[in-house]
């Protein structure tokens, strides 16, 4: 992220450069007896602090919009503290007032345009949250993340679905889980190496989180294998979403390459989450062995 | 001895054989190389080296900054069989066109200096299946489940592959059960955890059915290019090892400190210092022998305590029985009923 950022530290660099020289030419220095020590650690403290606070932004966030208004924020407010903590070493002649201004005014806007910028930032995540639906439910712990595939895996499917499974037993309403496997996923890596073996997961999985509605969210139970949970879905409906995503696989595997998909739906009834991928499992197993629900490429 | 032994800072480990397809797998992760790389004498422009090498400090650190940089768990179930269906490594190569399991794994040990110098593996035959043990051939730390795991793997891809079917094979692991889960996804066989030993088990019936690419002259090629990999990759072996097998074989005698570093053509202290280097020392690799030499009595057959207890050299019956109990916990008549694969 660094990198996107060049220009702006150096322009805020010399900013406060400009600010130093200025503070130099003007003023004369203090004798170290007129230094009050209390104010100096103070002020320099919120300084470190406002330079933090620009060093996270670049940091951790991409070029835009947003990022520059929080940057240009806290830039005046850094700008207005630097020049506050050096008036503590500098004494200025009383009839000039720039320096004071340009002390006290920069952190007032600073803090209009960061405010500015927060509110947009809430507004982005917002909209980033939005994106997220369908990939997460309820909870949210970023170390679960599969990093290849970008979908939770095992151990969010198990919490999630526990609590699911308490939730949807007590209101008396229908849960849903739909289970791919992707067959024979071994030879294809084989074949054809385990980095378009890769592509592919990552392929499926987006086209996975797409294809299914805002309050399903899908898994990556195992290497070749995903499961989605729909909640409020009775099993009519289960069918139903089972075979739309039939037809947007199939299409999926067009090319001969592709590896053959297995899909499963079923209702859950069992009243805890191990069971219920246990029956999961079963159920695929049953599946391969009949092969009647295979997606054949067109 | 003509075998050379190896430490963690000899360049025995060949980049494009474990390496470069780890940093792959993690590289689509989203883990970042340099990142990858930090805290390793490996270099970027090192990895498209035909021969570029590295030691055992860096391939830990290696897996280490992988677990670091991200949480997959299913890196080294990928790494076993990135490895396995590496064109550039001949030796994963004429595993594959090996006439049967027997072939393969006979090669696969013969060239293991190639592939897998960490590990050692012991041979032991069960009534109806062959018991094969890993012993790791140094200090791995905190990576021994790891490479473990991406052994295993490299080996049950094989089978899945050549055979069809895992059926029959069984496992047992030293690790506790956290990975239950992960394993049984991945592998498909029955895993038993918190054993004594970490070995696989396969039925004697797998051990000579053809395999499906059995080509004999594409496996001589292989076998030939492995070989002249020997030319530059020279065979070597870990110090622990070496003692290990050395004190394996002499049973029941025991060799004294003098008597291995004369047999390894080392002195006494360079040998003390560098199985210090290898954070172990003398009298427990001793000791450890014993013990497996122990287990291994127990499960073929029906031995008194004294008789083991010769076997094994002790000098009598109540010093072996307080030496098992250290082991196990146990004394050996109740052990006896515990080891039973089936």
């Amino acid at each position: 992220m660094w990198r996107q950022h060049r220009y702006k530290m150096l322009f805020s660099l010399l900013l406060l450069l400009s600010g130093l020289l200025l503070a130099i030419d003007i003023g004369s220095a203090k004798h170290s007896n007129e230094f009050d020590w209390l104010d100096i650690l103070g002020e320099g403290t919120t300084l470190l602090v406002a330079c933090g606070w620009l060093g996270l932004i670049i940091s951790s966030r991409p070029a835009g919009r947003i990022t520059e208004w929080l940057y240009y924020g806290s830039l005046l407010l850094v700008y207005s503290y630097f020049l506050d903590l050096l008036d503590e070493f500098i004494r200025y002649p009383e009839h000039i007032r720039l320096m004071s201004w340009l002390e006290s005014l920069p952190a007032p806007v600073g803090m209009l345009v960061l405010t500015y910028g927060l509110i947009g930032w809430h507004r982005e995540q917002r909209a980033i949250n939005r994106q997220l639906r369908g990939r997460e439910l309820f909870l949210r712990d970023h170390q679960l993340i599969d990093p290849l595939t970008q979908l939770y895996g095992i151990e969010y499917l198990q919490a999630v679905l526990q609590r699911e499974i308490e939730l949807h037993q007590s209101q008396h309403k229908a849960l849903g889980l739909l289970v791919l496997d992707i067959d024979n996923f071994a030879e294809f890596n084989r074949q054809y190496g385990i980095a378009n073996g890769d592509a592919y997961l990552g392929q499926l999985s987006e086209l996975l989180s797409n294809q299914l509605r805002h309050s399903d969210v899908v898994c990556r139970y195992a290497g070749d294998r995903f499961i989605a949970l729909l909640p409020n879905t009775a099993l009519a409906q289960t069918n139903i979403m089972a075979q739309h995503l039939r037809q947007q696989l199939s299409q999926l595997s067009v090319e001969s390459s592709r590896p053959q998909l297995t899909l499963v739906e079923m209702a859950v009834q069992q009243d805890n989450a191990q069971s219920a991928l246990h029956a999961a499992d079963q159920a695929m197993a049953l599946a391969k062995k009949t092969a009647t629900h295979k997606l054949q490429p067109i | 001895m003509s075998i050379r032994l190896f430490g963690y800072q000899d360049k025995i480990l060949l980049l494009q054989h474990g390496s470069t397809e780890l940093l792959a797998l993690a590289q689509r992760r989203g883990a970042q190389l340099h990142k990858l790389l930090s805290g390793t004498s490996i270099f970027e422009q090192d990895l498209h080296k035909p021969h570029g090498r590295l030691h055992h400090n860096d391939w830990l650190k290696l897996l280490q900054n992988c677990q670091q940089q991200l949480n997959s768990p299913e890196l080294p179930y990928l790494l076993g069989n990135a490895l396995l269906n590496n064109h550039y490594i001949s030796l994963c190569q004429s595993l594959q066109y090996a006439q049967n399991l027997h072939q393969a794994l006979a090669q696969l040990y013969y060239f293991r200096h190639q592939l897998f110098p960490c590990f050692y593996a012991r041979l032991s035959q069960q009534q109806h299946c062959i018991i094969i043990e890993f012993k790791p051939a140094l200090g791995l730390a905190s990576q021994q489940a790891f490479m473990l795991t991406a052994v295993i793997s490299l080996l049950l891809g094989l089978v899945k592959q050549q055979l069809g079917t895992v059926a029959g094979i069984s496992l047992q692991l030293q690790q506790a059960a956290s990975h239950q889960l992960q394993h049984q996804l991945h592998w498909g066989v029955d895993v038993s955890f918190n054993r004594s030993l970490d070995c696989i088990s396969i039925p004697l019936a797998l051990w000579q059915q053809v395999f499906t690419d059995a080509n004999t002259l594409k496996f001589n090629a292989a076998r030939r290019t492995c070989r002249q990999l020997n030319h530059v990759l020279s065979k070597q072996r870990a110090l622990p090892e070496s003692i290990c097998r050395l004190q394996h074989r002499a049973l029941p005698q025991l060799l004294n400190q003098d008597q291995v570093a004369a047999e390894l053509g080392l002195s006494s202290s360079s040998l003390k210092r560098q199985l210090n280097q290898h954070n172990t020392n003398f009298a427990t690799l001793l000791d450890e022998v014993r013990r497996d030499a122990a287990r291994q009595l127990l499960q073929q057959g029906h031995y008194s305590n004294r008789q083991l207890a010769l076997k094994l050299g002790y000098s009598d019956e109540h010093n072996f029985r307080r030496a098992f109990k250290r082991w196990t916990g146990l004394i050996p008549s109740s052990f006896k009923g515990m080891f039973n694969f089936n």
